[in-house]
């Protein structure tokens, strides 16, 4: 990877390299250029993640010139791939590394709840919802049980607006989760389940599964398992998953009457360019 | 272009959360949690998430201002502390040194929360010594 970031760089492929540098025992994403170059001794693949894919669509969407390298594992090339369909990513300026993140417990990985499921305590398995159930699992619930379990997981929320703040596929400039009409703003504990939903339904054939909005929860929400099965109704009824292939995602275009009937897709996305 | 990524400590509270700052062209412009910090352990709360914003706030007071005649007038720090300092001891003559207290910080070193009691104990002479906690 270094010999390839290397070459990159000094062949004016890429003008900066978004990957991971180990800074005394911490890996922390880092920016490497030209100028620092000798810094890519220290480039590692980390075992954590950050939403890299997000601040490379940043960078380029100030810098409309740049050419940007991503150390991308499979999330990160999900994400790419849902940025670029809603215009907010410029894949031609984009290359990436991949790396992968071998599904299995017992080789290296980087922290991911989906490779190395979290335990949860006693409380959380009989009042709450396991983070590391099974979408099946939880639909077996009887409804009133379900919705019970549900609201004791969504009341535990601070409203830090994490799981927003971290997701590589949030982008919108007015964000519906701080909006007046729609979310009492400024208010604490939030409006469960309204707030935890509007999210999860703005999550629909978009969230690419990553777990970054899980692992940035401060109350142990368990949100990933929430964006799944909102993915998996948009499977169902739009045969569409979230960052595979280049059609342009269900909820891009706008009909003249919402029903859930399929709609016909066309190239091109509905998102105005950043 | 140039990006830069700051690992640092969340200013608000006691806890000390740790936190990473992106930084684009010398401009402050995002905070994230660092996911290897083992007092937060990737998480924070909605002040830590939004650090960068007082950071780069017009509201941010950049001098210290002195109130006179209702008004607040721009000041340099040598004024400021004298004119503080000598509303204190005029305090201090007229309604003696327990009129005075001071509330230290759980935000603050070893260090500086020692020099703030030694301060109050020696310099203004009363034991009104307090925490931000507690308030």
């Amino acid at each position: 990877m270094k010999s390839q970031v290397k070459q990159w760089l000094e062949s004016g492929t890429i003008d900066i390299f978004l990957g991971m540098k180990m800074v005394d025992g911490h890996p922390l994403p880092h920016a490497f250029t030209l100028r620092n170059i000798s810094d890519l001794e220290d480039l590692v693949p980390g075992t954590v993640r950050y939403p890299l894919e997000k601040f490379a669509a940043e960078l380029a969407a100030e810098n409309p010139d740049a050419r940007i390298g991503l150390a991308a594992r499979e999330c990160t090339q999900r994400a790419l791939n849902v940025l670029s369909l809603w215009n907010q990513a410029p894949t031609d300026r984009i290359e990436t590394i991949k790396i992968n993140c071998c599904p299995s417990p017992l080789k290296e990985h980087a922290v991911c709840s989906y490779l190395d499921p979290p335990e949860a305590g006693l409380f959380k398995k009989h009042f709450g919802i396991d983070n590391g159930a099974d979408p099946e699992a939880v639909a077996r619930f009887e409804p009133r049980e379900r919705f019970s379990r549900w609201m004791y997981e969504f009341q535990k929320c601070i409203k830090c607006y994490g799981c927003r703040n971290i997701c590589p596929v949030c982008f919108c400039e007015d964000c519906s989760l701080e909006h007046e009409d729609l979310i009492g703003t400024g208010q604490l504990p939030p409006e469960a389940p309204i707030f935890h939903l509007v999210r999860a339904v703005h999550m629909a054939g978009r969230c690419i599964d990553c777990g970054l909005c899980e692992e940035a929860c401060p109350a142990d929400i368990p949100l990933r398992l929430l964006y799944r099965k909102v993915n998996a109704v948009v499977d169902d009824l739009f045969d569409y998953r979230a960052g595979e292939g280049e059609q342009p995602p269900p909820f891009n275009i706008i009909g003249e009457k919402p029903t859930l009937a399929p709609k016909p897709m066309e190239n091109g996305s509905a998102c105005p360019k950043r | 272009m140039e990006c830069k990524f700051v690992p640092s400590v969340c200013s608000y509270c006691g806890v000390g959360c740790g936190v990473l700052f992106k930084v684009v062209d010398g401009k402050l412009t995002g905070t994230l949690p660092l996911k290897t910090h083992p007092v937060n352990e990737g998480r924070l709360c909605v002040k830590g998430w939004n650090l960068h914003d007082f950071v780069n706030s017009y509201l941010r007071l950049k001098s210290p201002l002195i109130r006179a005649f209702g008004r607040f007038i721009k000041t340099d720090w040598e004024e400021a502390i004298k004119i503080t300092s000598d509303r204190f001891k005029d305090i201090i003559r007229q309604h003696g040194p327990d009129s005075v207290g001071v509330l230290v910080s759980a935000k603050m070193s070893n260090e500086e929360n020692y020099l703030a009691q030694k301060f109050a104990r020696a310099a203004i002479g009363t034991n009104n010594v307090d925490h931000c906690a507690r308030l």
